[in-house]
C-alpha cells in the first residue's frame, strides 16, 4: 500500500511540487536581482551622483557631461545585472525542464539499471 | 478498518505519518547525499572500469533519491487531505498515536515530548506528570476532546489540527484538569490564549524568508555618509536581523502614517503617552517600506533615527547646529529615500539639559519639503509645541495613538515574552504575563500599555527562580521597585494581619471600636477582597481632641506601610477658601506640598485630612470623587491615584455630644447613628460625604486609667530614646497618677501629657545625666516627689 502511495505521489503531487519549486526559484531570482526596480530605473544616474548646473555655458556643458556619464555608468551596471539575471533564469529554466522531463523516468530507470547490471 | 473516536488509525495518511518516524528529515538529507554519491560512483565505475556493477549503484542512488524526495516533500509535510479527523490531524499527532485504545491520557503521554506540548504545559506552569495522573484513560472520553480540538483548529489557515489544538481539546474536556488550572489562578480562556500564542509562533516559523528588494534596491538612491554619523538606520537593522513586527505593520496608525508620507506630508507627529508603542510603530512602518509592500512613492525608503545627543554634542553653537542640520537634510534630500525620525522629538524643540530648541532651524527645513520627518511626541509635549509655535505645529500632520485593548496588549506581551525568553534563556509562565498586565495597570500611571507591562516583565527577570518567571517574580519586581505589598500574605504576615488589633494596641490605648474597624479594612485589602478601584480604606474619625485619632493614623502608616513617614497630613483649616482648591490640586514643580504631588510621589500612604469640618465645602466635594473613584484629576487632565492609600479624615465635630453621652454612661455604638444625623442636620457634613466613608468611627474621651496607660507608653518611648546610653527609667504608680492629674485636660484629652512628661520626667533625667548621677547601666525610679511640674 505504501509503495503504491509512493508511486501515486511521484507521478501526481510530487511532480507538481517539483514544478512549483522550479517556478519559485526562478521568481526568487527576479527578486534577488531587483529586476523590476532595475527596469524602472534603467536610465537613472548612478546613486544620484549628479553635478549641479552652474552659471555659464561651460558649466552647463560640464554638468550635462557629468550627469550623462553618471546615467551611463548606471545603465551599464544595470544592464549587466539584468543580463546576469536573464542568463541565470534561462539556465534554471533549462535545468528545471530537464528535471521535469527526467522526473517520471527515474522509477523505470531503476528497473533498467538493475536489468543492465545483470545483463551486461 | 480500525476506526474508533472517528480516527482511522490505519488509513494511508496515518501509515505515512508513522513511516515518517523512520524516514525523518535527517534520513531524507542523508538519502539525498547518498543518491548523489551513488550515481556519480556508478557512472565512474561504468565509464572508467567498464564494470556493469556500476548500474546497481546508479539504481541504488535513484532509489535513494526517490525515497529522500518522498520523505522530505510528502511524508514529513503531510498536508490536510480532507475534512475528516484523520485527514486534518497533523503529522506529529498521527505519527505518535497508538493503533488502538487511545484515551486522553494515552494521547497526552504520546505527545508529551513534542515541543508544542512543552510550550503549552510550561506556560501553564503545570507538571506533565500531574496532568497525566489526572486525565481519563477511558477511550470514549477522547471523542469530545477531538471534537473540541477540531473546533479550536478551525481558525487555522489550513484547518490542520496541530498538537497544541489537540491538547487544548483534551484539557478543556477534562473537568478535574480544569479545576487544577483554576487553582493555578488561570482560566479556560487562558489555555486557548496560550494556544493562539503558539499558533503565531508556528506561523512566523513557516513564513518564507523576508525579501528586501534585492541587490539593486539602493542603486537609484544617493549615499548618506555624513548622515550615518548622526543617525541610526532602523531599516538597516530590519534588513540585518529580519525583525517581524507582525500585525503592527498593518495597524490603522501605521497605514495612516504611510498614506500621509505617500501624499507628501512634510512632517508627521506620532502622539501618545510613553510606552504606547510610538517607536514600535515606526519600526513596523520601516519594515513595510523596506519590504516594498507599499505605495510606490515610498517603497524601499529608509527610516533613519536622528540621535539628539550626538547631534547636539557636535554643535558648539547655534550656527554649528544649523550647519549640521543643513548638511544632514541636504544629504537626506539628495539620497531621495531617507525619512528622518526624531524619537523624543521634544529634545529638538525644548531648551533644557540634553535638549536644544532647534525650532528656528527645523521649521524652514520642514517647510521646504526637502526631506520628510516623523516625530514622536507625548501629548503634553505636542500641546506645548502647539501653544508655543502654532506655525510649526501647522506644518505637522498629527497621528494620535489610542491605547490598545486588553486582548491586543496581551498579544504584544506574549510576543515580547517570546523574545525575552529567547534572549535570557528563561521561561515566562502565562500567569506572569497576566500579573504583569494587571499590576503594571494598577501601579504605573506614568506610562501606557503595552510598554509598562513589558517593562515590568523585564524587571521580573532579576526575581526569577531557576530561570522561571512566574507571578511571584512579577510581584517581587513591583514590590521591590515601588515598595508596595502585592503578593498574597505569607503565613507570618497572615498571622500578623490576624492579630492587627494587638499590634495597634501596643501603640495606643483603648478605642477598641476604631481599631477593630480599621483592622478589618486592612485585612480585606490584603486578602484582595476590597474594591480595587477605590482607596484601600476610608474612615471618618470623630471625637474630642487628644483621644488618639492621629495616633491611630500613625499606627496604621507604621504597621501597614512599614514606616511612620508614610503619612500625608493636610491641615484642612488651611483650605478654607475656594481658591485653595488650586493649591490642593496643583501639579507645578513650585508647589511640592500639593496633595496630588505628594500622592504621586508616595502613593502607598495614609492620607490624613485633619479637622475636615474646617475645609471649604467645595473642597469637601472633591473628597466625594476621591472616595468614589479613587483618583483626582488636575487641570491638565492628569490623574493621581489614591487606590493604594488609606484615607482618614478627623473631626472634632460632635466632640461635646460624645463627651456628654459617655458621661451619662452610654456606649459609643448606642448613639453613633444619632450623632451622624445631628451632624447632617446641623449642616456640618453632607450626607453624601458621610455615606462614602467605609466607616464613621467614634472616639471616646479617655478615663484616668487609660490616661495612666498612655503615660506608660510615653515612658517606653523615653526609654527607647535612652537605650543607647544604657539608662532606664521607671515611674511609681503614684508618680504616674500625679502626671495624669497634672497633664490631662477635659478639653485636650491626653494631648498635654507629653508636655507634662517633658517637664516632670525628661528635665529631671537630663539633669541627672549632666551631673553624672545617672551613669550607663543606671535604673532610675521616679516617685511622686520627684515629679516637679
Amino acid at each position: 500500500m505504501l509503495a503504491l502511495a509512493l508511486f501515486s505521489w511521484w507521478y501526481g503531487s510530487g511532480w507538481g511540487y517539483v514544478s512549483k519549486k522550479i517556478l519559485t526559484t526562478i521568481s526568487r531570482i527576479s527578486e534577488s536581482f531587483s529586476v523590476k526596480l532595475l527596469l524602472n530605473s534603467l536610465f537613472d544616474p548612478w546613486h544620484r551622483i549628479t553635478t549641479e548646473t552652474g552659471r555659464g555655458l561651460a558649466a552647463h556643458f560640464q554638468a550635462a557631461i557629468d550627469n550623462t556619464i553618471s546615467r551611463l555608468v548606471g545603465l551599464v551596471v544595470r544592464i549587466f545585472v539584468l543580463i546576469s539575471a536573464l542568463l541565470l533564469t534561462v539556465i534554471l529554466l533549462i535545468i528545471g525542464a530537464i528535471q521535469l522531463i527526467l522526473w517520471p523516468l527515474i522509477p523505470p530507470a531503476i528497473v533498467v539499471c538493475i536489468i543492465l547490471g545483470f545483463t551486461k | 478498518m480500525i476506526k474508533s473516536n472517528n480516527i482511522d488509525y490505519i488509513c494511508l495518511r496515518a501509515k505515512k505519518a508513522r513511516l515518517s518516524n523512520i524516514l525523518n528529515l535527517q534520513l531524507a538529507h542523508f538519502l539525498f547525499l547518498l543518491s548523489i554519491l551513488s550515481i556519480i560512483g556508478g557512472i565512474f565505475i561504468i565509464g572508467y572500469y567498464h564494470l556493469h556493477y556500476g548500474y546497481f549503484l546508479i539504481s541504488f542512488g535513484l532509489l535513494s533519491l526517490i525515497l529522500g524526495s518522498w520523505a522530505q516533500w510528502d511524508l514529513n509535510v503531510l498536508p490536510v487531505e480532507d475534512q475528516t479527523l484523520s485527514g486534518r490531524l497533523s503529522r506529529d499527532i498521527l505519527a505518535n498515536l497508538k493503533k488502538t485504545d487511545n484515551s486522553p491520557k494515552k494521547v497526552f503521554s504520546s505527545l508529551a515530548k513534542n515541543w508544542q506540548s512543552y510550550f503549552l504545559i510550561n506556560h501553564l506552569y503545570l507538571s506533565p506528570k500531574l496532568i497525566e495522573s489526572i486525565l481519563s484513560d477511558a477511550p470514549q472520553d477522547l471523542e469530545p476532546a477531538l471534537k473540541k480540538a477540531g473546533l479550536v483548529a478551525s481558525s487555522n489557515p489550513s484547518q490542520q489540527i496541530e498538537v497544541g489544538d489537540l491538547l487544548v481539546g483534551i484539557f478543556l474536556t477534562s473537568q478535574p484538569l480544569i479545576n487544577i488550572i483554576i487553582q493555578a489562578k488561570l482560566n479556560i480562556k487562558d489555555i486557548e490564549e496560550i494556544n493562539e500564542w503558539l499558533k503565531r509562533i508556528l506561523l512566523m516559523a513557516n513564513n518564507k524568508k523576508q525579501n528586501f528588494g534585492g541587490v539593486a534596491r539602493d542603486w537609484s538612491f544617493g549615499f548618506t555618509n555624513f548622515l550615518n554619523h548622526f543617525a541610526y538606520n532602523i531599516s538597516q537593522e530590519i534588513i540585518d536581523h529580519g525583525s517581524n513586527f507582525g500585525w503592527l505593520t498593518t495597524s490603522k496608525e501605521v497605514l495612516n502614517i504611510e498614506a500621509a508620507l505617500a501624499n507628501g506630508a512634510n512632517a508627521i507627529a506620532i502622539i501618545g503617552p510613553p510606552g504606547i508603542g510610538k517607536t514600535s510603530r515606526v519600526y513596523a512602518l520601516a519594515q513595510r517600506l523596506i519590504e516594498g509592500k507599499t505605495n510606490n512613492k515610498v517603497a524601499y525608503h529608509q527610516i533613519m533615527q536622528l540621535d539628539a545627543s550626538t547631534t547636539l554634542a557636535n554643535a558648539q553653537s547655534s550656527g554649528a547646529l544649523e550647519n549640521i542640520f543643513n548638511r544632514i537634510v541636504g544629504e537626506a534630500s539628495r539620497a531621495g529615500h531617507v525619512i528622518l525620525f526624531l524619537d523624543d522629538a521634544e529634545l529638538f524643540f525644548n531648551q533644557g539639559p540634553g535638549s536644544f530648541n532647534a525650532s528656528a532651524i527645523l521649521q524652514p527645513i520642514i517647510q521646504s519639503r526637502a526631506v520628510q520627518f516623523i516625530m514622536a511626541f507625548t501629548p503634553e509635549n505636542y500641546q506645548h509645541i502647539r501653544s508655543n509655535n502654532s506655525s510649526l505645529a501647522n506644518l505637522i500632520t498629527p497621528v494620535l495613538l489610542s491605547e490598545l485593548n486588553e486582548n491586543e496588549v496581551m498579544n504584544i506581551l506574549e510576543d515580547s515574552a517570546t523574545g525575552i525568553e529567547h534572549s535570557n534563556q528563561c521561561l515566562i509562565t502565562y500567569d506572569a504575563l497576566k500579573t504583569a498586565y494587571r499590576l503594571s495597570g494598577r501601579y504605573n500611571d506614568q506610562e501606557a500599555y503595552p510598554g509598562k507591562a513589558i517593562k515590568l516583565l523585564n524587571q521580573s527577570i532579576a526575581f526569577s527562580k531557576d530561570k522561571i518567571i512566574n507571578s511571584l517574580s512579577v510581584e517581587s519586581a513591583i514590590e521591590q521597585t515601588i515598595g508596595v505589598k502585592v503578593s498574597s500574605a505569607e503565613p507570618a504576615e497572615a498571622s500578623s494581619l490576624l492579630h492587627l488589633e494587638d499590634q495597634i494596641h501596643q501603640r495606643m490605648i483603648n478605642q477598641t471600636e476604631a481599631v477593630k474597624a480599621v483592622s478589618a479594612a486592612l485585612r480585606r485589602a490584603r486578602a484582595g477582597i476590597a474594591n480595587p478601584k477605590r482607596p484601600i480604606g476610608s474612615f471618618l474619625f470623630l471625637g474630642p481632641t487628644g483621644v488618639g485619632k492621629t495616633e491611630l493614623a500613625k499606627a496604621i502608616a507604621s504597621i501597614y506601610f512599614g514606616s511612620i513617614d508614610s503619612i500625608i497630613r493636610l491641615d484642612m483649616s488651611e483650605y478654607q477658601q475656594v481658591k485653595d482648591i488650586d493649591r490642593l490640586l496643583s501639579t507645578g514643580n513650585d508647589t511640592n506640598s500639593s496633595l496630588l504631588m505628594s500622592v504621586r510621589h508616595q502613593p502607598f500612604s495614609v492620607i490624613l485630612f485633619d479637622e475636615i469640618e474646617k475645609a471649604n465645602p467645595n473642597i469637601l466635594n472633591l473628597l466625594l470623587q476621591l472616595l468614589d473613584e479613587g483618583q483626582l484629576t488636575d487641570a491638565s487632565g492628569r490623574s493621581a491615584s489614591f487606590k493604594d492609600s488609606i484615607i482618614i479624615a478627623t473631626s472634632n465635630a460632635g466632640a461635646e455630644a460624645i463627651r456628654n453621652q459617655i458621661t451619662q454612661g452610654k456606649q459609643l455604638i448606642d448613639f453613633k447613628e444619632e450623632l451622624t444625623n445631628q451632624l447632617i442636620e446641623k449642616n456640618i457634613f453632607k450626607s453624601e460625604l458621610l455615606n462614602r466613608f467605609d466607616d464613621i468611627v467614634l472616639f471616646r474621651p479617655l478615663n484616668q486609667d487609660e490616661l495612666a496607660q498612655v503615660v506608660r507608653l510615653l515612658i517606653n518611648e523615653i526609654n527607647s530614646n535612652l537605650e543607647h546610653q544604657n539608662i532606664t527609667i521607671q515611674l511609681s504608680d503614684k508618680a504616674i497618677t500625679k502626671i495624669v492629674q497634672l497633664g490631662s485636660d477635659q478639653r485636650y484629652g491626653a494631648r498635654p501629657m507629653r508636655r507634662a512628661l517633658q517637664k516632670g520626667v525628661e528635665d529631671n533625667i537630663a539633669k541627672r545625666i549632666l551631673t553624672g548621677e545617672a551613669q550607663p547601666g543606671s535604673q532610675i525610679v521616679l516617685d511622686e516627689q520627684d515629679i516637679d511640674l
